[in-house]
């Protein structure tokens, strides 16, 4: 197009007003982060986020059959004074765990590796609770629940049962109510 | 039609169910809740198929005309 035909503005060298009211803009990135790519990427954000929740139902799939309850004999209760505890592996040997005779006599197990940064967790008798001395985590003995210090979820608690004076572990409940 | 806006809202709307889906679906896995992980993963995915379809709208306003 001939100079003289182009606006003002649009010619070489040109001192209008109207010019260079662009230069700071990067034209390249105006493309790519405007209005309809971030709506794009978080449509994309979306799908990903929703996709990513499969795997864990098909591993949780996988996993439902084999959940047979293992029984374990823990120890005798002629063994455990109240106010005592005593430390076991349960369900399996990388898991330990703690049983404790309370002083009104009743019986609680939890694995005791501390919610909070995995610090094995002891019976305090005096004030009968469960320490944590890592980061002073206290779980209340009777529900396993946290009661004081950093840690935020319950331990994990065993059931138990006690046949002609034994205690076994048969059984236990990740997540669980006060 | 659906005015534009109301698209974004559903889009950021099903962006934030599924964040915290996904958190839900995590714990309920390694707290061996199995059940709850299903449900979770369902609610996800129909949380995808609605933002996908809300894109598709959004779209459909967006480029049309």
């Amino acid at each position: 197009m001939p100079d003289e035909k182009k606006l003002l503005r649009n010619q070489k060298d040109t001192n209008d007003d109207m010019i260079n009211l662009v230069d700071n803009l990067n034209r390249e990135d105006d493309l790519k982060y405007n209005r309809r790519s971030f709506l794009k990427t978080a449509v994309g954000a979306t799908v990903a986020l929703g996709l990513a929740t499969v795997p864990f139902s098909i591993k949780a799939m996988m996993d439902k059959g084999q959940e047979d309850p293992l029984r374990l004999k823990i120890g005798e209760l002629a063994d455990l004074p109240k106010g005592e505890a005593l430390n076991f592996n349960y369900p399996t040997d990388s898991e330990p765990a703690i049983l404790v005779h309370t002083k009104d006599g009743k019986l609680k197990a939890y694995n005791n590796k501390c919610t909070h940064l995995q610090c094995p967790v002891f019976y305090e008798s005096q004030q009968d609770v469960l320490l944590c001395p890592c980061h002073q985590g206290f779980f209340s003995v009777d529900n396993g629940h946290p009661v004081a210090g950093p840690p935020q979820r319950e331990l994990p608690l065993i059931e138990v049962e006690v046949v002609d004076g034994a205690i076994y572990a048969i059984g236990r409940k990740i997540r669980h109510d006060a | 039609m659906m005015p534009k806006k109301l698209w974004w809202v559903i889009i950021f709307a099903s962006l934030a169910i599924n964040v915290v889906m996904l958190q839900w679906t995590v714990e309920a896995y390694y707290g061996l809740e199995y059940e709850h992980v299903f449900t979770y993963t369902v609610v996800a995915l129909v949380s995808v198929a609605v933002a996908f379809f809300a894109y598709l709208g959004w779209r459909k306003a967006e480029y049309g005309k």
